[in-house]
């Protein structure tokens, strides 16, 4: 009998991402069917879409940036007991404040790069220390006040922008950042054949995954947070500060979705537009739950996600199926991984079943060898 | 069993992914074959507006010259998610590409150097990087419309509907496009009041730019306060701000007041009815875009496409207009209206594009 057989099978988090995936894609593939186009060549399409050229996997990848260090930051808050719904509102604070210190301040551009980063990541975290304050101090729930710190950022845009950002064409965004102030640089554009949107903040995204990684596996800090998040009342027996960990996990959460701001609007698009909450602060969700809250795990959901907005297009210019079922196609998909409780449940049973056929198996055998 | 079932989908799923990557790229046939392509504004494709209204010329083109249209729908509405949204039609071998409203003005900026071998149609505006220095290339094809003389004969048939009233204006963001509009407008009520013997008044607080073509409240807000104000008719060349324009106009209209609302870019009749089958759509100031993207197509499929031109179409050309037919105007009125749009087809009435002096903004 080889260990490997003997292990017990248990249901772990990549299967029940791969089910979600599977089964989100299966339920897309009949919509396809429905429409009467060959679900296989529609996802080859969407596939394609995303990684046929070098320079469209650079736009994924861009997409993927952003998604990364939002999924990051939700994954984290998960982590540490917290729902952080409100990461819109945090890239906003994030690229607002980025943006406008881009603008504003003329040093060339390596150091401008840190410096917008540092500042897209500081106001994330005040975005995030508001909450966490409300959360730690007067028992406000945090999906409550961070829902109205998204508004807060949206009508703080939707001033600050026309007032003093404004570009010279129109009047819902502001001014292009030019190219030397933004997060892209020469050398990644031309790696990726003169991509429009690839930009260092993918570099930025994978550090951060292993700083939070560091953090939450290595430390007594990451040790503490993650402990308030399992109970909240035994960590603090255990003499951990509940309501420091409190606030430091929603600063470090939005930091992260500060981060994502500064790559999605100085790196990604270049300019920053009014009247929009970002739907990333939304699908970071989506990406958290799918790579089960785990860094590592944000990485993968967050290329997957990716890929899919980036083929979505190339998808439908090539079939008939409409750009609204591709839509749809990814929604399905989320649907599938935010329940993915059920998959859980589901491989569980099948494993016990399996698992206890092996034991008599097994037994059976044992008492063979015994006989003999 | 269904175990195996679902792992045999997804080995059969991740297969054709793997075989996907190795296969290479088809080159589409573009020597022979047109193939065209539309990227839609903010908004749906059945939004009533600048995208269904392009969408409906290039899907009849599509059936009297045999293609299948196709539109994509950027995912965002920055200059990045449009020019992925060309990217992606490009790519998949479309060689003609139709872009509705001033928005897309930076991107097919970019797209132009970027796709030369595509055709690309801006409507309602220029290509330009952001700073208004235009550059059109060969491949490129802008499209605009003399939004006055529109403003001009909605004025005049509103005028001859109501002859003794106030009028107002609601714009969206103060753009070219849109205060052609209210210049045209107040031209025609002077040209009403000095040749058709009307006696209508607009006051420059009843001039009103709201800054947003979203903004449904705020339109019906501003609505309001200017119906409350005296004012009759009021012109919504507002986007999704004239919505609420329109709104107001239907409860004014609801509750027994004789307020009208003017529409804007496409037949709006049918969008002002009210439960009792009446709309508040007293008629509309158009811009056939259909026209612009069926005539566009038919010129590239004769070889005879103006790349590298700026086109304005004006009622010479049946760019612009009211439509010919709305209930809430007699046949009278719609007769007069003709004759004054014949007048601008042969140039005897010219509608000025500026702010001529005595103009509100």
């Amino acid at each position: 009998m080889s260990a490997k057989k003997n292990k017990e099978l248990k249901s772990n988090n990549f299967i029940i991402a791969i089910s979600a995936v599977v089964l989100g894609l299966i339920a897309g593939a009949i919509l396809i069917l429905i429409i009467g186009e060959n679900p296989f060549a529609s996802f080859r399409y969407l596939v394609r879409g995303a990684l046929m050229s070098v320079r469209r996997t650079g736009t994924t990848l861009a997409i993927t940036t952003t998604l990364m260090l939002v999924g990051l930051s939700i994954a984290f808050a998960f982590k540490t007991g917290l729902f952080n719904i409100g990461a819109s509102g945090q890239i906003l604070a994030g690229g607002l404040a980025a943006t406008t210190v881009a603008f504003a301040v003329d040093i060339p551009h390596v150091p401008l790069i840190f410096l917008i980063l540092l500042t897209g990541f500081i106001a994330g975290a005040i975005w995030g220390l508001i909450p966490g304050l409300l959360k730690a101090f007067f028992n406000v729930h945090e999906v409550v006040s961070t829902i109205m710190m998204n508004w807060i950022a949206y009508w703080v845009v939707f001033y600050f922008v026309p007032a003093f950002l404004k570009g010279p064409s129109l009047e819902t965004e502001s001014a292009g950042l030019p190219f030397e102030k933004t997060l892209r640089v020469s050398w990644l554009t031309e790696l990726f054949d003169g991509s429009n949107y690839i930009n260092v903040g993918l570099i930025v995204a994978i550090i951060a995954v292993i700083v939070i990684k560091f953090i939450m596996d290595k430390t007594t800090l990451g040790f503490e947070l993650k402990a308030v998040g399992y109970n909240r009342y035994g960590a603090e027996y255990a003499g951990i500060r509940v309501n420091r960990s409190v606030v430091l996990s929603m600063m470090i959460a939005g930091g992260l979705a500060g981060l994502a701001g500064v790559a999605y609007y100085c790196g990604y698009s270049g300019k920053i537009q009014i009247g929009i909450l970002p739907t990333q602060g939304f699908d970071g969700i989506a990406v958290a739950l799918l790579g089960a809250s785990s860094p590592v795990g944000v990485v993968f959901s967050s290329f997957f996600f990716g890929i899919l907005q980036a083929g979505k297009g190339f998808m439908s210019g090539n079939t008939l199926v409409p750009p609204e079922i591709a839509d749809t196609i990814i929604a399905v998909i989320i649907y599938f991984t935010a329940t993915s409780v059920m998959f859980k449940n589901f491989w569980d049973k099948r494993f016990k079943k399996i698992n206890e056929k092996r034991n008599i198996v097994q037994k059976d055998s044992n008492s063979i060898e015994e006989d003999n | 069993m269904k175990k195996f079932a679902t792992l045999l989908c997804a080995m059969l799923a991740l297969g054709s992914f793997v075989f996907a990557n190795g296969q290479s790229e088809s080159a589409a046939s573009s020597e022979t074959t047109l193939r065209v392509g539309m990227v839609t504004d903010a908004g749906t494709i059945d939004d009533k507006s600048f995208n269904q209204g392009t969408w409906e010329g290039i899907v009849r083109a599509g059936e009297d010259f045999g293609f299948t249209p196709k539109y994509i729908k950027p995912s965002g509405t920055t200059e990045a998610d449009y020019l992925a949204g060309v990217s992606d039609l490009a790519d998949s071998g479309y060689n003609m590409i139709i872009t509705p409203g001033f928005k897309f003005e930076t991107t097919i900026y970019k797209a132009q150097d970027q796709y030369p071998d595509v055709k690309f149609v801006l409507l309602d505006g220029v290509p330009h990087p952001g700073d208004y220095n235009v550059v059109i290339r060969d491949n490129t094809v802008a499209v605009s419309w003399a939004e006055q003389e529109s403003g001009f004969v909605a004025a005049v048939a509103a005028a001859l509907k109501m002859p003794n009233s106030k009028f107002g204006f609601v714009g969206g963001m103060e753009i070219p496009a849109v205060q052609k509009f209210n210049w045209g407008w107040q031209q025609g009520i002077k040209y009403a009041n000095e040749n058709l013997g009307t006696n209508v008044s607009i006051a420059q607080e009843d001039c009103l730019y709201s800054g947003s073509f979203s903004d449904v409240a705020l339109g019906q807000q501003m609505a309001a306060t200017m119906f409350d104000r005296g004012v009759d008719v009021i012109f919504a060349a507002a986007g999704g701000v004239g919505v609420g324009v329109i709104n107001e106009g239907k409860s004014q209209r609801t509750s027994g007041k004789d307020k009208w609302v003017v529409g804007v870019d496409i037949d709006q009749y049918a969008d002002g009815l009210m439960p009792n089958g009446e709309s508040c759509i007293l008629t509309s100031a158009m811009k056939y875009l259909d026209r612009a993207s069926y005539d566009m197509i038919n010129d590239e499929l004769n070889d005879a496409f103006p790349g590298g031109t700026s086109i304005v179409l004006t009622a010479k050309e049946n760019g612009v207009g009211i439509p010919t037919e709305n209930p809430n105007l007699s046949a009278e009125i719609q007769a007069k209206c003709d004759d004054v749009y014949k007048m601008m087809q042969s140039g005897e009435i010219v509608v000025a594009a500026e702010q001529l002096p005595g103009l509100w903004k």
